[in-house]
Order: structure tokens, then sequence, then C-alpha cells
């Protein structure tokens, strides 16, 4: 790629990310209408655009693959639009073959790696396609017409241009300057005009004006005179009349097609740079009205966000400085500085809701993604899926959605491959012939809840159960103690798969396990429900944003700690005599519920404080999911808004800690990672415990 | 600051004649042994802020501290290098370096003396004569004027 300054860069990439996932939408749209028997023309109209884009913008930054890819699949979506050739689901596979490679371009493009990527099949496909076009060929594609008009021509329009065409009328350009305040009556009047010599098919506008007060307009004409005839006629000085050139044939027939993908590359590009050229106006047209938007690197926000952090320090020291002036009898200033300290307090928590709000994106821009993901398997397994997407406007933090992308396209291809039924066994149980997937997400506090669930034949529970003793995971008689969950648990696992062979789709079983690991690397739980013969249902928990997290700040032997809110339920006071033993540890009853306790300071080994050593002490409640888990505490300061900053690489390998936060005072606070905590703890309460040595 | 090291030290190789590059080393205490790290790799000499501890961290991390906004993980010197331990004076300092994976590592040591310069004929590779378990974080043994200097490799040290 040609040197460009990293934000340019970035903008390109991000830009050109965005169009294609447009593309990849419009694709999917077509699939469903043609898969009901139609296909709606604006949508292929829609695509075509997305590609001249694209084309425009590969152009502009010099990425040449990108060009010549969209170069390609402008003509075969071109030849679509104007119906030389039939929307199928063969043209569909190579079109989503297509957004496949572009994002593999895309990425090799980011890494500014030159590789070979292995697009020549799909050049080849294209090019195939486009060949068979010829037999329906439209005489339209004989002329040099600019892509850009054809894109907005209405169907009328689009038929009135084929007739014309038909009539062996000759086509011209009218490039007209108009005066905007009487462009409507000077319009009509050149069209009426021109009636005498032919049509005025459509007219559209430069976007190129020598003032303020005037437009320039290209207005397509159909004459069957000649071109002095209307420069005699027509002609002005706010008129230039063009004659539109009949290009060349496109090479006919598969027997022309080029041998090799160099080939067809090498003559991409130069059509390409001439294309540029020509689209020029039309491109800075596009941009400008862009600019309401303005694209930030997540990590600038991320910047403004540990500011954010630094100023809740900042307001913390003024409450104390408050507090201070109060105790001296200073009860005039104490209460002034209080005013300003909430007034603070108050802009603070707007400042970092704004910022906030900024890092949100829709979950809609990975389901999208999953949505080909689907379309793609199915295909591959000939198993016909019904993807049923609600809560798609579900806001959650950029970050998070970047890392959602892979566990969620696991658990989609475990549902097809070992949940949906073949279509026969479907039919032979009573059930529609299509499986549903049901991708749903929602908001719930501060949670968000993305389920996955599948209309297929369940979770053999056997047969897990018969795999992990197999692996050596579980004794016979420990599986016999298991109840429901602790069996549906197992296919966490690593290594478990209820499928005897591998296949190219769901792997050997890998999928699970790496999928928990992702989901609690960002703080949530992934709980799984299934019934047999009926269905199965996956449920991640996740966090709203990983940037700024309100804490509950403890004390717990000389050590204070943050708590994430978001995974406590409550805070109760601690009774050393309702503590029963159960099977060796330590529970209470909490509103009829058996809650088991955990002591921080010995789970932690943490030093005692004898200034906590005589106090009443408290029990905190960490939830997620389905789980709970008192944790044993000293004391309990209250809330607190964080900035969670990670631990360095030296200790990666500590558990139990999120990261660590500044408390103020100069001192920092380690966060604690209470998914960790409970996955720790819990493990060995929920499996016999023979199960957690195995395990590690 | 690493343009402006080397030009002193190329100045100075003039000036003493052709005995090899110079280096800088700022040297330190530790359990009354001196000991030198290259100055290029320190950023930064701190008064040792709060240090707070990670329970479950490899015993030679004393824990964590923040230095304007960043969190920085600091290691004792001493149990990385099998030293006896002493009680910390007011007089130790955190020296600030990276690591090769970005981190900010703070390497606490019992005081700070000054910078040497040794060219490199003055730095003996005698990293065989000390104990085998820390020959990997020495880069060899200097003298200047009579002291005996124990040379360490810091980005050993922080990634290891």
């Amino acid at each position: 790629m040609a040197e460009l300054s990293d934000k340019a860069r970035e903008e390109f990439f991000s830009e050109a990310q965005e169009i294609i996932e447009t593309l990849s939408r419009n694709l999917l749209s077509l699939d469903a209408s043609v898969k009901g028997g139609s296909s709606d023309p604006s949508l292929i109209n829609e695509a075509f655009r997305a590609v001249h884009t694209l084309k425009g913008l590969a152009g502009l930054f010099g990425a040449v693959r990108l060009g010549a890819l969209s170069h390609r699949l402008e003509d075969v979506l071109d030849d679509l639009r104007l119906g030389r050739i039939e929307l199928n689901q063969h043209v569909l596979d190579v079109l989503f073959g297509a957004v496949e490679a572009y994002n593999r371009i895309l990425q090799a493009e980011k890494a500014n790696s030159d590789e070979e990527l292995d697009v020549e099949q799909l050049f080849v496909d294209l090019e195939r396609i486009g060949a068979g076009a010829e037999v329906l060929a439209s005489p339209v594609a004989d002329y040099e017409l600019d892509p850009g008009l054809l894109a907005v021509l209405t169907e009328y329009e689009e038929h009135r241009l084929r007739a014309n065409i038909d009539l062996q009328m000759q086509l011209y350009r009218l490039r007209v300057q108009f005066d905007l305040a009487t462009i409507d009556k000077a319009l009509e009047e050149i069209k009426e005009r021109a009636k005498r010599h032919g049509e005025i098919i459509t007219y559209l506008p430069t976007g190129e004006a020598t003032s303020a007060d005037t437009i320039e307009l290209d207005l397509l004409m159909a004459s069957r005179d000649d071109l002095s005839t209307l420069v005699g006629s027509l002609g002005a000085d706010n008129v230039i009349i063009e004659e539109i050139p009949r290009r060349a044939r496109r090479s006919a027939g598969p027997g022309t097609l080029p041998p090799h993908g160099p080939q067809v590359l090498g003559r991409a590009d130069s059509a390409l740079q001439h294309d540029i050229e020509r689209g020029g106006l039309e491109q800075a047209a596009s941009l400008r009205s862009l600019t309401q938007t303005v694209r930030v690197d997540i990590r600038k926000l991320d910047h403004l966000m540990n500011i954010v952090g630094e100023l809740a320090i900042v307001r913390s020291a003024f409450g104390r400085v408050a507090e201070k002036l109060r105790g001296e009898g200073q009860r005039k200033l104490a209460a002034e500085l209080q005013r300003l300290h909430r007034n603070f307090d108050r802009r603070l928590g707007e400042m970092q809701d704004g910022i906030l709000e900024v890092r949100m994106v829709p979950l809609g821009q990975v389901f999208d993604r999953l949505a080909r993901v689907v379309r793609q398997i199915s295909r591959e397994v000939g198993k016909e899926i019904r993807l049923v997407i609600t809560g798609a406007e579900t806001e959650i933090d950029k970050l998070i959605v970047e890392e959602l992308s892979d566990p969620l396209m696991h658990m989609i291809r475990n549902a097809i491959d070992h949940g949906i039924e073949s279509g026969q066994r479907r039919v032979e149980v009573g059930k529609p012939l299509a499986g549903t997937i049901a991708l749903n997400a929602f908001q719930k506090g501060n949670h968000v809840m993305i389920e996955v669930e599948d209309d297929g034949r369940g979770i053999d529970l056997s047969g897990l159960t018969e795999k992990a003793i197999t692996l050596g995971k579980l004794t016979r008689s420990e599986a016999q103690e298991m109840s429901r969950d602790d069996v549906l648990a197992l296919i966490f696992l690593p290594g478990l798969s209820t499928r005897e062979q591998a296949d190219d789709v769901s792997g050997r079983g890998v999928g699970m396990d790496i999928v928990k690991t992702n989901i609690s690397k960002l703080g949530g739980v992934i709980d799984v429900h299934s019934e047999t013969g009926i269905g199965t249902k996956m449920t991640i928990t996740l966090p709203i944003t990983l940037a700024i997290v309100s804490a509950l700040l403890i004390q717990a032997g000389k050590h204070t700690l943050a708590i994430p809110l978001s995974s406590v339920s409550e805070a109760i006071a601690f009774d050393e005599a309702a503590v029963r033993l159960v099977d060796g540890r330590e529970v209470i009853t909490l509103r009829g519920q058996t809650l088991p306790l955990c002591r921080l300071d010995r789970l932690l080994s943490l030093e005692a404080s004898l200034e906590f050593n005589s106090r009443r002490r408290f029990v905190v409640v960490a939830a997620l999911g389905q789980r709970r888990l008192g944790l044993v505490v000293d004391f309990l300061y209250g809330q607190e808004d964080i900035v969670i900053k990670p631990l360095g690489k030296s200790l990666a390998g500590v558990r139990g800690f999120a990261g660590a936060t500044e408390l103020g005072d100069q001192r920092v606070g380690l966060v604690l990672d209470a998914a960790g905590l409970i996955e720790e703890v819990l493990a060995g309460v929920e499996a016999p415990r023979a199960l957690e040595r195995r395990l590690g | 600051m690493a343009s402006l090291t080397q030009s002193t030290a190329s100045r100075l190789a003039r000036r003493i004649g052709d005995r090899g590059p110079v280096r800088e080393f700022l040297m330190f205490s530790l359990t009354g042994e001196l000991y030198g790290v290259e100055l290029t790799r320190i950023k930064e000499i701190l008064s040792p802020p709060p240090i707070t501890t990670v329970p479950r961290a490899p015993r030679e991390v004393i824990g964590v501290c923040s230095v304007r906004g960043l969190l920085v993980t600091v290691l004792d010197l001493r149990r990385k290098l099998n030293l006896e331990e002493r009680p910390l004076t007011r007089r130790a300092r955190i020296l600030l370096g990276a690591a090769e994976s970005g981190e900010v590592i703070g390497l606490l040591v019992d005081e700070v003396r000054h910078v040497v310069r040794l060219q490199a004929t003055e730095i003996e590779a005698a990293a065989s004569a000390l104990g085998g378990d820390i020959s990997e974080f020495v880069l060899g043994i200097g003298r200047p004027s009579g002291e005996f200097l124990i040379l360490l490799d810091l980005p050993s040290i922080v990634s290891g």
C-alpha cells in the first residue's frame, strides 16, 4: 500500500470494513429474498453501490488487491442489476466468497503483508458468472456509461434507456450549469427543446459547480441526431454536449477466459485506474457527506476514561477536604465546598456516561457476521437452518463485541453440527424440516445477556459421560454421583465432543472450553441448558463495558480490595454462629437457600489486620449467572467508580484478580475477579472433589 | 536521552583514546554489595510509593504501585538474586525500566550511588566466577577505582 499516515490508514480500514459489512448484510437479505422466490432489485443496487464506493476508496488509498476484486465484483453486480444474469444460490455463494476474500485482503493490508492470497478461484468464478451473462447481454453495456450514473437509475429510467438503445439511438451527455433560483423552469425548458431530437432519460448532479448559487447537472440523452445537430439546437454557454462512446465488447464465452489469475488481475488493474479517474468527482461528493461522523481510535477513549478515573480521585479528595473543614468548625466553607463537590460529581458522571456511550456499539455488528457463518455452514453440511435474531440493537462495549465473534461462532457451529438433526431425522420425529437457531440479546441491569438456542436433539448426557470416562476425566462411580447440571458442565472440559468423528465444521471438540475461557476473560459467564429431543440453550452473561466499573470497596486482612458491583448481588452482616459445615464446606442459609462461603483472607492467605480483628464482619454475595458465593470480608467501605488497569505480564499467572485500580491517597487496590473466584471455589462444590483434583 | 548518552560516550571515547566504546552504568547497593545496570535501561529513579502486595504472586514480586497513573510491577532484586533480606532504609529507591512486553517494572534497591563510565576493556566477563544461579543475569564485572561492581543485565532480569 502507498505511504499514508497511520490515521488515514485507520480510517480507510474502518470505512472499508463498514462497507464490507453493509455488503454482507445486503447479500444476506438477498439470500433470504431469493429463498422466498423473488429478488429485490434495490438490494442489488445497494450492493453495487457499496462495491463501487469500495473500489473508489481502494483507488484513493492504492490498495490494489481490494480494487481489483471490487472491479470484478462490480461487473458481476452490474450484470445482475441489469438482469443479464440470474441471481441464484450459486451466484450468491460466489458473492459471499467475495465478502470472505475482502476480509482476508483487508487483514493482509492491515498487516502490511504482501502474502499471496488464494483468491484466484474466486476470480475465475466471478469471471465465469460474468461470462454467462453474454448470452443475455443487454446492449447497455456497450456504452461507456458512468457506473455511478447507472447505479441511480430508477426502473423506469433504466427501461427507457434500454428501449432507446434497442431503437439504435445514440447516447449523449449534456453537462449543464443551472442557476439555483431558476433550475426548475430551465430544466423543463431544456427537456422540452430536447424532445425534438429524442429524449432526456435521466439527470444527476455532478457535485461540481462554479459558484454557490449554481448547480451542474449531467443529463443523459438519447437521440437519433448527430452531435453537431444537437450542439446547434441545444448548445449554449452553459451547456456542453458530448457523445457517449460505445465500448469494445467484453470477452465472450468461456473460450476466451484468461487461463491464469495474474492476467485477470493485470487487466482489472488498468481498467480500475481508468474508472477511478472518471469516478473522482463523485467520490469527492460522497466523502463530503460523511463528515457528520468521526472515527476514533478506542485507545483514545481509554485515555479519556483514565483521565475521568483520575478526576474521580480528585473528587474524592474534595470530599475529604470538605469533611476536614467541617471537623475544624469551618461550617460555611465546608458547605460551600460540599456544594462544589456535588456539582463536580454530577458533571463528572455525565462526562463518564458520555464517553461510555461513544464506546457502545450494537451487537448487530457481530450478529451480521454470524448470519453469514450460519448460511455457509448450513450449505456445507446440507442442513436447512432458519436463523432468528432478536435484540441486535442491544449495545455493548466495542472491545467486548470484537472478542465475542469467535466464541459465538464456535457455539453456532456446534449448534448446527451437533444440535440440529438431519432433515430426514427431523421429519421423522415430527419437527419442521428447517432447524431453528435463535440468537437473542437483551440488557439486564448492568449486564448484557446473549442466548444461542437451537431446537435440535439436545445434549446427549450419557454419551457425554461415557466420553468423559473414556478420556479419563472421571470414573464411573463419580459419574453416577453427578447431577444433571454437573454432567452438562462437562462440555466445557477440554477435548470433549459428543461426535465420534472429527469433522470440518466443529473440529475435534476444542470449541466449548475455549469459548468458556474467552467469555470469562471478558468478565462473563456461560450457562448451558438442554432438554433431550427439544433443544439446547447457551446463555452468556457479560458486563456492558470494560472501561469503567462500579465497584464495592472492601477490606480483607490488610488489603483494600475492589469487587465489581456487576457481580455483587448483596452484602449482609456476617454471623459466625450461623455457619454450618456441609460436606466439609462452610455454608450459611440465606432466605431459605444454601450459600457457600469463602473466607477471602484464608483463600488468598492475606495477612490479618489488627484494626479489623475484633470488628463485625460482612458477607458479600457474589453472583454470576446461576452461581452464588458468599465472600467473608472484614469491612465494607462502599461503592466507587473505578478504572481497572490490567496487571503486568509478570503477574499473568496470578489467579483471582482482574487488575488493579487507584484508590486515591497514592495507594493501589487490587480488583477481585469475581467470576474467577466463583469458578475456583465452587468447582469443588459442584463436581465431586476427585474430579476437581484431576482437572487441576 | 539515548542519543545524548551516546554523544557523551563518543566524546569521552575520543578524549581517552581508542580503547573501545564507553558504557555508563548506574551504581547501586544491595545487601552491602555494589551492582550496576546500564544507564540507558533506566527510565526513572523513584522514592518508593506505597506498594500493594499481590497475594499469590511469584516470590520476587513485591507488589504493584502507581506512578502517575501507570501501574508498575515492583520486583525485589534481593529475592531475584537470592540475597539476604534486610529492612529497607529511607535511602531505598525504585529503578523503573521497561520489559520487552511493554510492562513497566520497578526494581527495589537499597541505595543509589552514582554513575560510572566503563570502557569495554574494563568489563570482565566473569559471570562464571559467581554462583551459577545468578550468572544468567550478569553482564560482567567492573572495577572502577578499585571497587568491585557486579554489572546486571536488566532485560534478562525483567523478562525472567
